[in-house]
């Protein structure tokens, strides 16, 4: 496969993901800031831009944080780069470009999809989203299911798996990390810090699966446990990992050459993160050892990401020739 | 603004109704008012039964599966919304057998000898030396390309895509308008109009008798096969793009998905030792034949533009030295240049000792002193084209020119007569075409696509484009043009 398109799958996989958890994340938050005081609705609201990264940026261009500016920033500000309209662009700017790799019916969807949120219209989005949102959402996991039953589960597939987890490990890292702050600093079983926990939860679509595995109170050492450790919840940090795992696996050991030398790197990161989450007792980070955790979580994704761009599509052009040069450049 | 009352009365109207006007022109469907041509006959019948709000459903399923699909084009020079659907139009071109076999045998007759020509003039320019065609003319057409002289190309083919405009004059006589022979562009979309007609019309395929195009991709990959380098037959194939944002690179990807070869941008490839290589996950893996759909000017930064960000450096020398082929070939150009036009029948005549089954529309060269004082004479009646141009553009039509339109070109004639032709204004054959809710005559052409390789050969049919808007003769996408499914019948 060329580098080029190999890349291009990736980058469409992890857009396409990111628009939709952004999504969700607006969702689950317009309703539950709905219900709030108005200092803590502004913090919220905060809050939501921080788990995406970009408070500098909102910070620029916005004076205050409401509900109409953070949805408008979140959703198609032409400042931010990653407001789902620019996620969904990108996605399909990358489907574009490998057209002829993908499935008809993968294309129609992320076509589908970018034409719904470019045409939509907006003020009514921003009075009342919820129709919106679902409509996104259904247009992403259409998109992936296509994808699985479409698209040929080889070397391209894995690329495009290995983009979705990420972004998802890293997505489920920052709510964790944003939301759990605030949590930590409420009185456990108050009502207060169970809307929280049910935002947390629901922000990655995992509040029915957790009430599955736990029936009891809603704790929250246990409710990180299940958003960071969980190896049978689909957007839970360890499971995305290890599926991420799988997919650099596969594609080191599935080729005629030997695993190149940084292509052996990203399956060693991504190996020792798996390892420490598997290994860890949840009581042992808690409180205020939780932040240092996701942030170096945040740095290693960052990390496997650069090696997977080294191994896979930046590489290293090494020409076929006499043996001899070969092993000069190698050296 | 239509009422609704109106509207909903308008969508219960026929299509087919008494106001068709045939109008002095060759109509493709009509011999007379009301009376079809046999082949016609099925398709009318069925068409009668349509009013215009169910035609105008279907028109519109039609169009929203092919911007679904993104098979769009890019309109350069305006902002937003800068991507459309190339608009189509639902009622299919026919074209009977017998007439097919002419156009068949006349296209293969021409793209031979353009071949042969092609040959000649970058190895021994026999025809120049027996003065059948000025030399002036041959090394001073602008895509004359000296660096290709005396380099052998796999087979001698040079021309491998031809896209060849046809037109019909008001006797219904089919003349070459001209010859496109680097990289013709439009046979994605022949072939998505197929698919979007059997979608629509399904009924009517079955008992028409239409003969199959799908096939085009895997006629196209073997043509592409049989003139790789050293005549390998398992050689690698690829696409090469000048990337998303080229207007026609729908196409590009269509056809990739369709032949199974991968489609690669000149960063993609490097070269090493002259030979090309594609950079994989795996590592390099060697090319044989590039399908280039970029001009010879951007295709090595090396060779010709130092400016293109498009190209791959050291293409030529790869290319010059026998390591990979390229379809078509550089300096291809020379042979559609319209001064050199002219001379494709005499080009007929000379290598192959036959008769042009198809003819030419006749072609004054303002080079030459006698035809240009008829040019500058009568240019209020004259269609004049810049040599190198394409895509309608460049062009003045006399009989819809303003003074100041004539004055200009008749300037720049007298300037730089080597860059002009000029040719009678033909009246082109018109088609019924769906516009606002009833059948209007629309003038068309058509263009077939015509595949050299180790054979010569044709899927029968191609890309009839037609001019919607009311009494434009210029069919070509960017200016306004769309395009209809051509059937050919079965014997």
């Amino acid at each position: 496969m060329l580098s080029r398109v190999a890349e291009s799958l990736y980058w469409m996989s992890r857009y396409i993901e990111r628009a939709e958890d952004i999504t969700r994340i607006l969702t689950v938050n317009f309703h539950a800031l709905l219900d709030a005081r108005l200092e803590d609705s502004q913090q919220g609201w905060q809050s939501l831009v921080s788990i995406t990264g970009d408070d500098p940026l909102y910070k620029r261009n916005f004076p205050e944080y409401s509900a109409r500016n953070v949805s408008e920033f979140l959703l198609w500000h032409p400042s931010n780069p990653n407001a789902v309209m620019a996620c969904l662009t990108q996605a399909r700017e990358n489907a574009r470009s490998v057209r002829e790799q993908i499935s008809i019916e993968m294309w129609e969807h992320i076509n589908k999809l970018y034409f719904l949120i470019k045409e939509v219209n907006r003020s009514a989005v921003l009075r009342g989203p919820h129709e919106f949102f679902s409509q996104v959402r259904d247009g992403s996991q259409a998109f992936q299911g296509v994808t699985d039953a479409t698209l040929t589960h080889g070397e391209g597939y894995e690329f495009i798996i290995l983009g979705k987890h990420l972004e998802r490990a890293e997505k489920t890292v920052r709510i964790l990390d944003v939301k759990y702050a605030t949590v930590n600093t409420m009185v456990e079983g108050t009502p207060e810090a169970s809307l929280q926990l049910v935002a947390m939860l629901k922000s990655c679509s995992a509040f029915e699966p957790f009430r599955r595995e736990y029936a009891s109170v809603l704790q929250t050492s246990r409710v990180a446990e299940y958003m960071l450790l969980s190896q049978q919840f689909p957007r839970a940090v360890l499971y995305c990992l290890l599926r991420a795992q799988r997919a650099v696996g596969v594609l080191a050991t599935d080729t005629s050459i030997p695993m190149s030398n940084q292509a052996a790197r990203s399956n060693r990161t991504l190996g020792r993160m798996c390892a420490e989450l598997q290994y860890l007792d949840i009581q042992d980070v808690l409180g205020e050892k939780m932040h240092p955790l996701l942030l170096k979580q945040l740095r290693l994704m960052n990390l496997v990401g650069d090696e997977i761009t080294r191994a896979y599509f930046n590489t290293q052009v090494i020409l076929p020739g006499p043996k001899s040069q070969q092993q000069q450049q190698q050296q | 603004m239509m009422t609704t009352e109106a509207m909903n009365r308008s969508s219960t109207q026929p299509i087919v109704n008494g106001d068709y006007d045939i109008g002095a022109f060759f109509d493709e469907m009509f011999e007379s008012p009301g009376v079809p041509r046999p082949h016609y006959k099925i398709l009318l019948d069925h068409l009668t039964t349509l009013n215009a709000g169910t035609f105008e459903e279907r028109r519109r399923a039609a169009d929203i599966s092919f911007l679904y699909q993104g098979i769009t084009f890019t309109v350069y020079g305006q902002q937003e919304g800068i991507e459309r659907i190339f608009p189509f139009d639902l009622i299919p071109r026919v074209i009977p057998h017998a007439e097919w076999d002419i156009l068949e045998r006349g296209l293969s007759q021409r793209v031979t000898a353009l071949n042969h020509f092609l040959h000649d003039v970058y190895h021994e320019q026999r025809i120049i030396a027996e003065k059948r065609i000025p030399a002036r003319l041959v090394f001073g057409a602008k895509n004359f390309r000296r660096e290709m002289i005396d380099i052998d190309v796999p087979r001698s083919v040079y021309a491998h895509i031809t896209g060849t405009d046809l037109i019909r004059d008001e006797h219904g006589n089919y003349l070459v308008l001209e010859d496109n022979l680097r990289s013709p562009s439009g046979v994605s979309y022949m072939l998505e109009n197929r698919q979007a007609m059997k979608r629509t019309f399904a009924r009517l395929f079955e008992n028409y008798g239409i003969m199959p195009i799908e096939h085009y991709p895997q006629e196209l990959l073997s043509t592409l096969r049989s003139v790789a380098p050293h005549g390998d037959p398992d050689a690698t194939v690829v696409l090469l793009t000048p990337g998303v944002y080229n207007s026609a690179y729908f196409e590009h990807s269509f056809l990739a998905r369709q032949m199974g070869i991968e489609i690669v941008e000149g960063r993609d490839l490097v070269t090493h030792d002259n030979h090309i290589y594609m950079r994989t996950t795996r590592g390099l893996k060697q090319v044989d034949v590039i399908y280039r759909r970029v001009d010879d000017d951007f295709l090595d930064p090396l060779a010709y533009r130092q400016d293109s960000l498009i190209g791959v450096p050291g293409l030529i020398n790869a290319y010059r030295a026998g390591n990979v082929t390229l379809a078509n070939a550089i300096g291809t150009g020379v042979a559609d240049d319209k001064a050199i036009y002219a001379y494709v029948p005499d080009m007929i005549h000379y290598y192959l000792g036959e008769e042009p089954i198809l003819q030419n529309v006749p072609t004054f060269l303002a080079e030459n002193d006698l035809d240009r004082s008829y040019i500058l004479a009568n240019l209020d009646k004259l269609v004049v084209k810049s040599v190198n141009e394409s895509g309608g553009y460049g062009m003045l039509v006399g009989p819809h020119a303003t003074t100041e339109e004539c004055e200009r070109f008749r300037e720049k004639i007298q300037a730089y007569p080597r860059d002009f032709i000029a040719q009678p204004t033909i009246s082109l054959s018109r088609h019924p075409t769906y516009l606002n809710g009833e059948l209007s005559g629309c003038h068309i052409d058509l263009r077939p696509y015509v595949l050299a390789g180790e054979t010569v050969k044709l899927v029968p049919g191609g890309l009839t484009r037609v001019a919607l808007r009311r009494g434009s003769l210029v069919v070509n996408s960017s200016q306004g043009g769309g395009s209809k499914d051509t059937w050919v019948l079965y014997d």
